[in-house]
């Protein structure tokens, strides 16, 4: 009779456990716009565009502009 | 749109290539102290003289050698570039750059290519150690610090020179500080001009230093010139450094996996492989 008793404790503890933790982790989605997420992540938020023969991409941290650049990267 | 500050700006001729820098609220005199460090740390770095402390390096292989602490601070980020490219960026790639005839300065013409020594390179790890102010080097390697030096030394000279600098070396730059405008310092990449705020920039390309079928780019798999389908790639990144390592790598890994690479390590990128469409 004890063997049972311990037997059905563990089981329904097992059960709430797994319960709780589903409900926790559904009501815990992952926020997108938490800190530290890494850059890939933020792809989607990138524009690109056709640009002397080859493909222009810029994220959020880069603002384009069309001033005349004061100096350049170029191959050396 | 606020007034623009006054910028001075000073260019020259250095490291084989083309430097400028531009600050605000700095004395001419600053900029040419600048120039100066510039052409010292790069009569050390230099493969091309023999007296330099990188030849002597080259040249003591199997034993360890004195090395400066800016020696010692470019051979770590070398190491850190190994690792952000998983191997792609690897400065022990002397013996490929003569064998494919890159024995002295470019504007004195290649040399003579040996091809038949060519083979992959080693990983960096198992041909360069290091310890407080000594490295050594296997014997038969040799380093060539090429552009990792050139991104290194724009991130520390702008640093050193004020909160609202430029410094462009041969095309690897750091834009510190928001610039004359307060809104970034515009910066030309890819036929744009983007606005970077402690930001650096960097080219890598196959276009340029290009002789008959060889080039100075090497592909560490094989030992040869690279040969991906791109062939130039500009990246904004943190530093002058890691635009230096995303952009080589990026040019490296092709045009399938280049973007992704971008993506994940970049904060803007062009990728050209040679065509207009």
């Amino acid at each position: 009779m004890r063997i049972f008793l311990l037997k059905t404790a563990a089981t329904v503890l097992t059960m709430c456990t797994t319960v709780a933790s589903a409900m926790f982790v559904t009501s815990h989605l992952k926020n997108p716009t938490a800190p530290l997420q890494p850059p890939v992540l933020t792809a989607g938020t990138v524009s690109s565009s056709a640009a002397l023969g080859g493909t222009l991409t810029v994220g959020p941290s880069v603002q384009p502009s069309n001033a005349e650049p004061m100096t350049s990267t170029y191959a050396s | 749109m606020p007034p623009e500050s006054s910028i001075e700006s000073h260019h020259f001729e250095s490291l084989g290539t083309s430097c400028s820098v531009f600050a605000v609220g700095q004395s001419h005199e600053l900029l040419i102290e600048a120039e100066f460090w510039v052409r010292r740390l790069g009569a050390r770095l230099t493969r091309f003289s023999a007296d330099s402390e990188l030849s002597r390096l080259n040249r003591d292989t199997g034993d360890w050698v004195p090395i400066s602490a800016e020696l010692q601070a470019i051979s770590r980020a070398a190491f850190r570039a190994d690792e952000m490219s998983a191997g792609l960026v690897n400065v022990a790639v002397l013996p490929s750059m003569h064998a494919v005839g890159y024995t002295r300065p470019f504007t004195e013409g290649p040399g003579v290519a040996t091809l038949e020594d060519l083979r992959p390179l080693p990983p960096l790890a198992d041909v360069l150690e290091l310890r407080e102010g000594e490295a050594r080097l296997q014997a038969g390697c040799g380093v060539d610090l090429g552009g990792i030096a050139k991104g290194w030394m724009a991130d520390r000279l702008s640093a050193t020179l004020g909160a609202d600098v430029v410094v462009n070396l041969g095309g690897d730059l750091f834009a510190r500080g928001s610039g004359p405008r307060g809104d970034g310092w515009p910066v030309g990449l890819g036929g744009s001009t983007l606005l970077l705020r402690d930001q650096g920039a960097a080219t890598s390309s196959v276009r340029r230093r290009r002789w008959g079928e060889m080039h100075h780019l090497i592909d560490p798999r094989t030992g040869l010139p690279a040969k991906t389908g791109l062939e130039e790639v500009s990246v904004v990144a943190a530093s002058g450094f890691e635009a230096e390592v995303v952009a080589k790598t990026a040019l490296l890994l092709g045009p399938d996996l280049a973007p992704a690479y971008c993506a994940a390590h970049a904060m803007a990128w062009w990728l050209s492989d040679g065509h207009d469409d």
